[in-house]
C-alpha cells in the first residue's frame, strides 16, 4: 500500500506538559526532528520559555525521558505565536494540550490553517470524545484527524490507544500505527470512541473498586498491595502503591471526567465513591510521592527513615507492615484459590477480581472489538502480566461465572457464551482466543511480528537442560533462550551454547546461524551469584576456576564459531550477560537495553573476555587516538565504575555496543530484526579475525595506580575499590607486557583469569557479594 | 569397681592450645577468669565429681528412683551430694553474678559438665535443667519474673524443667495440646499432659519451676502458635518461700533403659497458674535459642561417659593378664601379659581415645565461641562466632553422643565378659550414654537440622565459618614439613567434605529427599574432618611446646601419637561415607511400603 511507504519525516508536539514533552523527547528517541510548542511565556524573556524550559528539565529528570542526550538537538522549542508557521514542514501533528474542549477547538483551527495538507493531526485526549473534537473543524481535518492516547512516562508506557472515526481517512490511521509500532516502538491498540478507551476505563474502575473494598472491608493498606499486587500478576505496588505514584489528586478529576461522559448504566457510576480518609490526604497535601507521601510515607523524624503507611480507619500514619495474608500463603500462584478462600484477605481478593473482572468482560465489543485488545491494552498500559481476560482464564470461565453470582455481579455475556470454555486455547500450535460472536479464532501478530512465545506454542524444542532451551526459529536458524531464575548464567546456558555450536556444526547444514533471545524482563543480570556464593563458602575454589574457564572457552568458541552470532537482548545485560553480546558478530538491541560490566560493584572483574573485548574495541575505535594508554583508558574507566548504559544508544557510547550493532525500538519485533540479520550474515560468513593487543605494560599500569590513589584520597574510591582497581589496571595494562611486544588475546583472558581468581578469594569481594545477594545493593567498603 | 580421674591434663592442654590461653580473659566482662582461676575452679570441680558424685553413680543406677502417690524420691545420698554441690555455688558457675551466679564463661562450666557427666550423669541431670531454665528466663523473661525465680535456680534451692514432649508429640512440637487461657491478672492457666520430663519432681529441691511449651486459644496452627510459660510447683509467697501448692503434679515415672537414677516424669497440669515468658506465639524461638547451648551439653554427656568408660578400659587392659604377645612374651615375670599387648585391644583403646580427645578440643573450641558471641566487643566477630555455633552444634551434638556410646561400647568389649556383669560397671555406660543420641533432638533430627537448616543458609555462610579457617590453616600445613604426615590426607578428607557439600546441596535443592538420605552419613563426614581439625592443630601445638621444651614431654608425645593414629585409622572412614553419600537417596527409597 502505498501509505505504508508515506513517512513521517518531522512531527510537531503541540503542549510541554509532562505528556507532550515526554512525546516530544520520544519522537526524538525514533531519530524523528520534533517541533514543541507551548503558549508564549508570560514571566520571561524568551517567548518559548515554556518549551524550551521542558527540554531542560527533561535532560535532568530520571528516568530519562531522552534515550541519548544528543536526541534533544532534534527538538526545535517554541510558542504557539512566533512559530506556529513550523508546523507547514511537519507530517503529523500530536496534540497535548489541557483537556478542554473550547481550548482545543480554537488551537485546531489554528494547527488547521498552519499545517501542510494531508498531514496527520491526532489528540493525545484521554477524556474527550473524538466526535466533540472535530465539530465544527473543517472536512479535511476531520479526515486527517484521530486520537493518539499515549501513557505516561512515553518512552517507557508501551501502550498507545488508537481512536479513529468514520471520518478519519484509512491511510492516515494506518500511516500513524505503523509509525507507532515500528518506530516509536508502541503496541498500538485500536479502541472505539468511548470514555477512557480501554486502559484507562478499566483500570480506574479497577482502582476504585479496589479502594472501596479496602475501605469497607478493614483491610490494611499493605494488606490490599500485598493481595493485589504480585499475587494477581500486578506490579508490587499494587493498588495504593499505584495510586501515589500517579497521584492521589488526580482522582477526583478522573472520577468527574468519567461521570460526565459514561453510559447512564454503566457499572462505575455504583463503585464512585469519595472516601472521607483520602479527601482529608489530599486535603493535608498528601497527593502522592510528588507530594509529602500518600499512603505511604517515610517519615524522616529523628534523622531517621521509617516507612509508614495510613491507617484508613483513622487516617493516622503508622509504621508500614509486610503482611503476608493467610489467602496468598494458601493459594500460592492459584488465582481461584485466591478468589475463593475463605478470610478476610480471599474476601478482598474476591471482591476486587469479581467486579473488575466482570466490569472489563462487559465491555467487549463496545470498547474495543475483540478481547485481546482489552487484554493487550492492560498488559502494556498498566503492565498487569495478563488481562483481565486471561486471569479470567486462570480462575476459569465457569468457576469464575460461579463467582459472580456469589457475590451478586451479574454474569458478564461473553463470559456466559464461554459457557466453560476457556477465553484462550492452543490449536494447532497456534493461539486463538474466543470472538464476541463465540468462535475461536487465531490471534495474529501485526507484519514481520515474531514472538519467541508464539514459537514455543508451536513446536518442542529441539533441545533443553535445567537453565536454556534451543528453539528452531525457521529459516535454519537456532535461537538459545535462557530459563534459568532471572536468567543467572550457570553451567547449564555455557552447556546450551556447546550444544548449539554441535548442532549448527560450520553452518552448512540444516542451520546456519544462532540467535541469543529471550521474552523475560531481563535479558540477564549475570552470572548465578547465589551459586558461586555457596562454593566460595565452601572454598571450593577449582570449581570456581572452572567457571571461569568454561565460561571464556565457551564465548570465545561462540566469537570464532564459522556461523553467525547474533545477540537480541532486552532489559537488563549486566555481567556475563553483557559479555556475551561482546562476543556476539552482531547485537540486535531492543532500545529498552541496559547494558553494562558491573563486575566491580561485587568486587569482581570481568571474567569471561569482558576485558579483552572491551580493549580490542577500545583499540579500534578510530575516534580514540592511537596507542595502549588512549585506549585503555576510558575502558578501565567504564569498568571500574561498573557503568549502566541507560540505553541502547548510551551503550554504544560506552563500547558495548559497535556503532553497526542495531537497535530495534519495537520489542515485539526484536527477534524478526535479529533473525534477519543473522541470515544476512550467514551469506558468505567468514569468523573474526583474532586481534593483536598493543599493552600498556608497568608503565601505564603505575599511571593508572596514581590515578586510583588521586580518587581514594578525593574519596571517590572505598578501599575495597582499590584492591580491584589494582586488579583490573594488571589486567588492561598487559601485567608485565611489552608495549612495544604485540600479543594474542589468549594473554589477557590468562589475567582475567588470575585477577578473578585472586579476588574471589579477597575477603572485601566476598562481603560485596553477601551484601548484593541479601540486600540486592552493591556494598562500598 | 570403676574407677574415674578427672581428665585434668588434657582439658588444660586443650584450653592453652585450642582456646588460647589468655582468651576468655580477653572477652568484655571475663577479665577475671584467668587461666589460673579456671585451673583452681576446675580443680575444685574435679574433685567434687571424683570424690562426691562419681560414688554414688553406681548406687544410683541400682536404687533408681522410686515414685509413690505423687512423690518421687532419689536414690540414696544424692539429696546430701545435691546440697554439697549446691552450696559450692557450682550450679551457678557461669551465671550472672546479678542472680548471685559466679559469671565465670560459659566454658568453664562446659568443661566442668564433662566431669559431672562422667562421674555421675543421672546426678548431671537435675543441675542442667535449673541451667536450662535459667538460660530460657534469663533471655526471654519479664524483669520481674527474673527478679523472683532466677536467683532461688542459681542457688539450688529451686530447680527447673523443661516441658515440652507431650504423647503424641515428640520431634513434631507444632501439634502439642496444651493450652494456656489468660486469667484475671497477668497469669495464665496451664492444662494437659506432659511426658518424659526430666527432673519433673524429685526430692532435692524445696520448689520446681516448670517451663511449660503451650497454646493460647487464639494460637495460629503449628509451631507459629506455641507460648512459654513458666508454671512452679509451688507458687512463691512474696517473702520467696514456696507457697501454695500449683495445679501441677507427677503421675507417674518412667522405666529406663538407663540414666535410672534421674527421674522422668509424666507431669499433669491442671488449671496451673503460669506466667508467659516472652511474647505470646513465639516459645519456639525462646527454645531455638536456647538449643545451642543445650544440645552442647548433650553432646558434652556422650563425650564424658565414653571418657570414663574409656578409662576403665584402659586400666582393665593393663590390669587383666591373658596368654601372650602375637610377637612372643612381653613381661616374662608374670604368668601371663596383659592384653593390652594385643593389636585389636590397642585398635579399641586407641579407637577410644582419639575420638575423646579429639572431641573434647572440639567441644572446646564451639563452647569458647559460645562466648565469644555473647561477649566480644566486635560485632561481626561476635556474628561471625554465633554462626560457628549455629553450624557445629548439630555436629558436635550428634557425632559426640554417637561417639559416647561407640566408646563405652568398645569399653563393654575390652572387659570381655566381666563388661557385661553390671557390678564391673562400664555396662552402666552403654545404658546410660543411649539417650544422649535421642534427646534434645535425635542425631537423625540433627543431621537434618544440618543440611536442611545450616547448610542452605544465606548461601552457605554458616558454612564459611568452618570451611575457610580449615582450608587457611590446611594450607599452611601442608608446606611445614612435620606436619605434612597429617595434613595430606586431612586435605583430602577435606575435599571430599567440599565435594560432597556441593553435591547435596545442588541435588538437595531439586529433590529435599536427596539431603534427607544423605544427612547422617554427611554429618559425620563433617564431623571426622572437624575432629581432624583438632587433631592437626594439637599435633602442631605438641610438636611446637616439645620443641620449645615446654610441658611433659610423655603427655605430648601421645598426641602426636594419638594425631596420627586418628589421620591413618578412622579418618579414611570419609571414603566410605563419601560413596554412601553419592549413592543418593534412591536404594533407600525404592522399596515400597509393603515390602518391609
Amino acid at each position: 500500500m502505498d501509505s505504508k511507504r508515506a513517512e513521517i519525516k518531522r512531527a510537531a508536539v503541540i503542549g510541554a506538559g509532562v505528556m507532550g514533552s515526554g512525546i516530544a523527547a520520544h519522537f526524538a528517541n525514533a531519530g524523528i526532528p520534533v517541533v514543541l510548542l507551548d503558549i508564549v511565556a508570560k514571566n520571561s524573556d524568551d517567548r518559548s520559555a515554556i518549551a524550551k524550559g521542558a527540554v531542560e528539565r527533561m535532560l535532568k529528570t530520571e528516568p530519562a525521558a531522552f534515550m541519548h542526550k544528543r536526541n534533544a538537538k532534534l527538538v526545535t522549542p517554541g510558542n504557539l505565536e512566533d512559530d506556529i508557521g513550523l508546523l507547514a514542514d511537519v507530517d503529523w501533528i500530536v496534540e497535548a494540550i489541557i483537556e478542554d474542549k473550547a481550548l482545543k477547538a480554537d488551537l485546531y483551527k489554528r494547527i488547521d490553517a498552519a499545517r501542510k495538507p494531508g498531514s496527520v493531526v491526532s489528540s493525545n485526549t484521554s477524556t474527550i470524545p473524538l466526535h466533540m473534537l472535530t465539530e465544527g473543524q473543517s472536512d479535511a481535518f476531520r479526515r486527517d484527524f484521530l486520537i493518539t492516547h499515549f501513557f505516561n512516562p512515553p518512552r517507557y508506557m508501551r501502550l498507545l490507544e488508537l481512536v479513529t472515526s468514520p471520518d478519519t481517512r484509512t491511510d492516515a490511521a494506518e500511516l500513524i500505527a505503523d509509525v507507532c509500532d515500528r518506530r516509536l516502538g508502541k503496541g498500538v491498540v485500536r479502541c472505539k470512541d468511548t470514555p477512557g478507551f480501554i486502559a484507562n476505563r478499566i483500570g480506574v474502575f479497577w482502582i476504585q473498586a479496589a479502594i472501596n473494598a479496602a475501605v469497607e472491608q478493614g483491610i490494611s493498606v499493605e494488606e490490599a498491595d500485598a493481595i493485589g499486587g504480585r499475587p494477581m500478576g500486578i506490579p508490587k505496588t499494587g493498588i495504593f502503591g499505584l495510586m501515589d505514584l500517579v497521584g492521589l489528586d488526580l482522582m477526583p478529576h478522573i472520577a468527574r471526567s468519567m461521570l460526565a461522559t459514561l453510559p447512564e448504566n454503566d457499572a462505575y457510576r455504583a463503585e464512585s465513591r469519595e472516601h472521607p480518609v483520602i479527601a482529608k490526604l489530599i486535603a493535608d497535601g498528601y497527593t502522592g510521592r510528588k507530594g509529602k507521601g500518600g499512603f505511604y510515607r517515610v517519615n524522616k523524624a529523628g534523622g531517621g527513615r521509617v516507612k509508614e503507611a495510613v491507617d484508613l480507619k483513622t487516617g493516622a500514619f503508622r509504621p508500614a507492615e509486610r503482611p503476608k495474608p493467610d489467602a496468598v500463603a494458601a493459594a500460592g500462584k492459584d488465582l481461584r484459590a485466591l478468589a475463593e478462600h475463605d478470610s478476610p484477605g480471599g474476601r478482598f481478593a474476591r471482591s476486587v477480581l469479581v467486579k473488575t473482572l466482570a466490569y472489563a468482560a462487559s465491555l467487549v465489543p463496545d470498547i474495543a472489538d475483540s478481547i485481546t485488545a482489552v487484554d493487550e491494552g492492560m498488559r502494556l498500559g498498566y503492565n498487569w502480566r495478563q488481562g483481565p481476560f486471561e486471569l479470567i482464564d486462570r480462575i476459569g470461565t465457569a468457576a469464575f461465572a460461579e463467582l459472580c453470582r456469589s457475590v451478586g455481579v451479574p454474569v458478564p455475556a461473553l463470559v456466559e457464551q464461554a459457557a466453560g470454555r476457556p477465553f484462550y486455547r492452543v490449536e494447532g500450535g497456534k493461539l486463538q482466543a474466543l470472538s464476541v460472536a463465540g468462535e475461536y479464532e487465531t490471534v495474529a501478530r501485526p507484519d514481520g511480528v515474531l514472538l519467541l512465545s508464539d514459537i514455543k506454542r508451536a513446536s518442542k524444542p529441539v533441545w533443553k537442560n535445567g537453565s536454556a532451551s534451543l528453539w528452531d526459529i525457521g529459516d535454519g536458524v537456532l535461537c538459545v533462550e535462557f530459563t534459568s531464575k532471572m536468567n543467572a548464567l550457570d553451567g547449564d546456558i555455557m552447556a546450551a551454547y556447546q550444544k548449539a555450536m554441535k548442532l549448527i556444526g560450520d553452518g552448512k547444514g540444516a542451520w546456519k546461524a544462532l540467535v541469543i533471545h529471550n521474552e523475560a524482563d531481563n535479558f540477564s543480570v549475570g552470572a548465578n551469584l547465589g551459586l558461586a556464593m555457596f562454593v566460595i563458602n565452601i572454598g571450593l575454589w577449582p570449581a570456581i576456576e572452572e567457571m571461569v574457564e568454561t565460561g571464556q572457552a565457551t564465548y570465545r568458541a561462540l566469537k570464532y564459531a564459522p556461523f553467525p552470532v547474533v545477540a537480541a537482548p532486552s532489559g537488563m545485560a549486566l555481567g556475563g550477560g553483557c559479555e556475551i553480546l561482546l562476543h556476539s558478530d552482531h547485537v540486535q538491541a531492543h532500545a529498552e537495553t541496559y547494558i553494562g560490566l558491573v563486575e566491580v560493584g561485587v568486587g569482581l572483574i570481568p571474567g569471561w573476555g569482558g576485558c579483552t573485548e572491551m580493549l580490542a574495541r577500545s583499540a579500534a575505535n578510530p575516534k580514540i587516538p592511537r596507542g595502549p594508554m588512549p585506549a585503555l583508558a576510558p575502558v578501565f574507566e567504564t569498568i571500574s565504575t561498573a557503568k549502566v548504559a541507560k540505553s541502547a544508544a548510551e551503550a554504544k557510547d560506552l563500547l558495548y555496543l559497535r556503532a553497526s550493532d542495531g537497535i530495534t525500538m519495537n520489542r515485539d519485533r526484536l527477534l524478526a530484526d535479529a533473525k534477519a540479520k543473522a541470515l544476512e550474515l550467514a551469506e558468505n560468513y567468514t569468523p573474526p579475525e583474532k586481534p593483536s593487543y598493543v599493552l600498556a605494560g608497568p608503565g601505564g599500569k603505575a599511571a593508572l595506580d596514581m590515578f586510583v590513589h588521586g580518587f581514594r584520597l578525593q574519596g571517590k574510591a572505598t578501599p575495597h575499590d582499590a584492591v580491584v582497581c589494582d586488579h583490573l589496571a594488571r589486567v588492561l595494562t598487559g601485567g608485565d607486557a611489552d608495549f612495544t611486544q604485540p600479543v594474542g588475546e589468549e594473554h589477557l583472558l590468562e589475567l582475567e583469569r588470575d585477577a578473578f581468581m585472586a579476588l574471589v578469594r579477597e575477603p572485601g569481594t566476598i562481603d560485596r557479594i553477601e551484601h548484593m545477594l541479601t540486600t540486592g545493593k552493591p556494598l562500598r567498603n | 569397681m570403676p574407677i574415674y580421674k578427672a581428665p585434668l591434663d588434657d582439658v588444660r592442654f586443650v584450653l592453652d592450645t585450642i582456646v588460647g590461653k589468655d582468651s576468655l580473659s580477653a572477652l568484655p566482662g571475663y577479665e577475671d577468669a584467668t587461666p589460673d582461676l579456671i585451673d583452681q575452679v576446675l580443680t575444685e570441680g574435679a574433685k567434687l565429681c571424683e570424690e562426691v558424685l562419681f560414688p554414688l553413680n553406681q548406687s544410683g543406677d541400682a536404687e533408681g528412683c522410686t515414685y509413690e502417690n505423687g512423690v518421687v524420691r532419689t536414690p540414696k545420698g544424692f539429696k546430701e551430694a545435691y546440697t554439697q554441690y549446691a552450696e559450692g555455688g557450682w550450679i551457678g558457675l557461669s551465671c550472672d553474678p546479678a542472680y548471685g551466679g559466679q559469671g565465670l564463661p560459659k566454658l568453664v562450666n562446659t568443661l566442668l559438665e564433662e566431669f559431672v557427666c562422667s562421674a555421675n550423669l543421672s546426678f548431671g541431670m537435675y543441675p542442667g535443667l535449673s541451667l536450662g531454665a535459667y538460660n530460657a528466663l534469663s533471655l526471654y523473661g519479664s524483669d520481674a519474673l527474673k527478679a523472683r525465680f532466677l536467683p532461688k535456680l542459681v542457688e539450688g534451692t529451686w530447680s527447673g524443667t523443661m516441658c515440652l514432649t507431650e504423647p503424641h508429640s515428640g520431634t513434631d512440637l507444632g501439634i502439642i495440646r496444651t493450652k494456656a487461657v489468660p486469667a484475671d491478672d497477668d497469669s495464665y492457666r496451664i492444662t494437659g499432659t506432659k511426658i518424659f520430663i526430666s527432673a519433673g519432681e524429685h526430692d532435692l529441691t524445696e520448689n520446681i519451676l516448670h517451663l511449660v511449651l503451650a497454646r493460647l486459644p487464639d494460637a495460629p496452627a503449628g509451631t507459629k502458635g506455641i507460648s512459654l510459660f513458666l508454671v512452679p510447683k509451688f507458687i512463691p509467697n512474696d517473702d520467696g518461700t514456696p507457697g501454695k501448692r500449683n495445679g501441677v503434679a507427677c503421675g507417674s515415672i518412667e522405666h529406663k533403659m538407663g540414666i535410672k537414677a534421674s527421674s522422668t516424669c509424666v507431669m499433669n497440669f491442671d488449671d496451673a497458674t503460669g506466667w508467659l515468658v516472652g511474647e505470646p506465639h513465639k516459645g519456639m524461638r525462646a527454645m531455638f535459642v536456647m538449643m545451642n547451648a543445650a544440645r552442647l551439653a548433650v553432646g558434652i554427656q556422650g563425650m564424658g561417659l565414653g571418657e570414663v568408660a574409656y578409662q576403665n578400659a584402659v586400666a582393665y587392659a593393663k590390669e587383666r593378664l591373658q596368654g601372650r604377645s602375637l610377637k612372643g612374651t612381653k613381661f616374662p615375670d608374670k604368668p601371663a601379659d596383659p592384653i593390652i599387648v594385643h593389636p585389636d585391644v590397642r585398635r579399641n583403646l586407641m579407637t577410644g581415645k582419639a575420638y575423646i580427645e579429639g572431641s573434647r578440643a572440639l567441644a572446646a573450641l564451639v563452647g569458647y565461641q559460645l562466648d565469644v558471641a555473647e561477649k566480644h566487643a566486635d560485632t561481626r566477630v561476635r556474628q561471625e562466632a554465633d554462626e560457628f555455633v549455629q553450624l557445629m552444634t548439630p555436629i558436635v551434638k550428634a557425632l559426640m553422643t554417637d561417639i559416647g556410646f561407640e566408646v563405652a561400647n568398645i569399653a563393654v568389649q575390652v572387659h570381655g565378659g566381666h563388661g557385661f556383669i553390671w557390678e564391673t560397671g562400664v555396662e552402666q555406660y552403654v545404658r546410660d550414654a543411649r539417650i544422649a543420641q535421642i534427646y534434645e533432638g535425635t542425631n537423625g533430627i540433627q543431621a537434618l537440622d544440618l543440611v536442611g537448616r545450616k547448610m542452605g543458609q544465606d548461601m552457605g555462610r554458616l558454612l564459611r565459618r568452618f570451611f575457610h579457617p580449615v582450608q587457611a590453616e590446611l594450607t599452611a600445613a601442608l608446606d611445614d614439613d612435620s606436619l605434612a604426615e597429617l595434613a595430606g590426607p586431612l586435605a583430602k578428607a577435606f575435599g571430599k567434605l567440599q565435594q560432597a557439600t556441593a553435591l547435596i546441596a545442588q541435588k538437595g535443592m531439586k529433590d529435599p529427599e536427596e539431603a534427607g538420605a544423605a544427612a547422617t552419613d554427611y554429618l559425620r563426614l563433617f564431623g571426622l574432618v572437624a575432629l581432624g581439625w583438632m587433631w592437626l592443630r594439637m599435633a602442631k601445638a605438641a610438636s611446637a611446646k616439645l620443641a620449645a621444651g615446654e610441658g611433659d614431654p610423655a603427655f605430648l608425645n601421645a598426641k602426636l601419637k594419638t594425631a596420627a593414629f586418628f589421620t591413618a585409622k578412622l579418618l579414611p572412614q570419609v571414603n566410605t561415607l563419601f560413596l554412601t553419600i553419592m549413592a543418593g537417596a534412591k536404594p533407600l527409597m525404592d522399596m515400597e511400603v509393603d515390602a518391609f
